[in-house]
């Protein structure tokens, strides 16, 4: 039996509400101690990445939300049968106890910003062109000529690097104020001036959306993308290297699982 | 109008794919079962996500559910 895994739940109790999954299968926890996977059986791989399959992932987790608190798990996630599924959860265990403790009341909002960055390189350029007229020394060699260039984008860029991070200063000092984490990503291309996600604490997200109506009011001719609230994909945070289940003593911990399993009795769902 | 309202869907998808495909908990070993073709469609759709081509194109399109976007 193959189970697709949609979240790691704070509960070890059942989920409440009649939840359809993946083929319309039940969506049901499976308990890990305190915590459990929540999972449906699936009985054929998913044909690629559709549309329907990713917003019906998405969404099962949003429902999940309401009620518990979900560290997501990607897309197709499929695990091999339920006792695959529990050594999972022994090896992760204590690493998912952490991220939902984290994680706990808080949630996930996207900010991107576009800035017109033709219009500020403009701007700069022809700043750079007054301001250098005064100092302007002729150049008659083609090697002057060609240092001087290199010099122009050199102190064209650096002027452009200094105008972004001061307008994403000044937004994420707003941003920043109602957030408990945040990532930031400046200029991930010339246009797309800051593309970033911030973490909230429930109780604090009118207060961050307000913070994002000012700074969106503050600066015309930007445009502004906002997005959330989100299970929190962004902030989960697992060691690149857990990766226990590839150890050749998986057969050790596979019975630890099992002895686990028996006493905080997981398998009785 | 038709347009617009899937620019719409466009950027909930994009914003939705940008985040099950990538983030969140990503499960390595034996257990999971890979299924083929995923990581090279998300390659494709991480240069797109990166686009903004695709952003311009959001250009005065009203945006539905959790997303909203100002001029």
């Amino acid at each position: 039996m193959k189970l697709y895994l949609y979240g790691i739940i704070d509960s070890s109790d059942q989920v409440k509400d009649s939840i359809y999954g993946l083929e319309g299968a039940s969506v049901y926890n499976i308990p890990f101690c305190d915590i459990g996977a929540v999972v449906s059986e699936i009985n054929q791989p998913i044909q690629g990445v559709t549309e329907g399959a990713v917003l019906e992932h998405e969404d099962i987790i949003e429902k999940l939300m309401e009620n518990f608190t979900v560290l997501p798990v990607r897309f197709q996630t499929i695990i091999d049968g339920r006792d695959n599924l529990l050594s999972m959860m022994q090896s992760y265990y204590k690493d998912f106890r952490d991220n939902l403790e984290r994680l706990h009341n808080k949630l996930e909002f996207g900010i991107k910003v576009i800035w017109p960055a033709d219009k500020i390189k403009e701007h700069i350029i022809n700043t750079y062109k007054k301001n250098d007229k005064k100092v302007s020394v002729p150049s008659n060699s083609s090697n002057k000529r060609f240092m001087r260039k290199k010099f122009e984008k050199y102190k064209i860029n650096e002027e452009f690097q200094k105008k972004a991070n001061k307008y994403i200063s000044v937004m994420d000092l707003f941003f920043s104020k109602f957030a408990v984490e945040k990532k930031l990503k400046k200029l991930k291309t010339e246009d797309l001036l800051l593309d970033a996600v911030y973490l909230v604490e429930k109780g604090k997200q009118d207060n961050f959306r307000d913070a994002f109506e000012h700074i969106k009011s503050a600066h015309k001719g930007f445009k502004f993308l906002f997005s959330g609230p989100w299970p929190a994909y962004n902030f989960v945070i697992l060691p690149k290297n857990n990766d226990l289940l590839k150890d050749s003593n998986q057969e050790d911990l596979f019975d630890k699982v099992i002895q686990h399993r028996d006493l905080v009795g997981a398998d009785k769902i | 109008m038709h347009n617009m309202v899937t620019k719409s869907r466009d950027v909930t998808l994009l914003e939705v794919l940008d985040r099950v495909l990538d983030k969140g908990v990503i499960i390595s070993g034996d257990v999971v079962i890979s299924v083929a073709d995923v990581d090279l469609i998300y390659l494709g759709l991480k240069v797109l996500l990166s686009s903004v081509e695709t952003m311009e194109q959001l250009k005065g399109s009203p945006f539905a559910g959790p997303m909203q976007e100002a001029k």
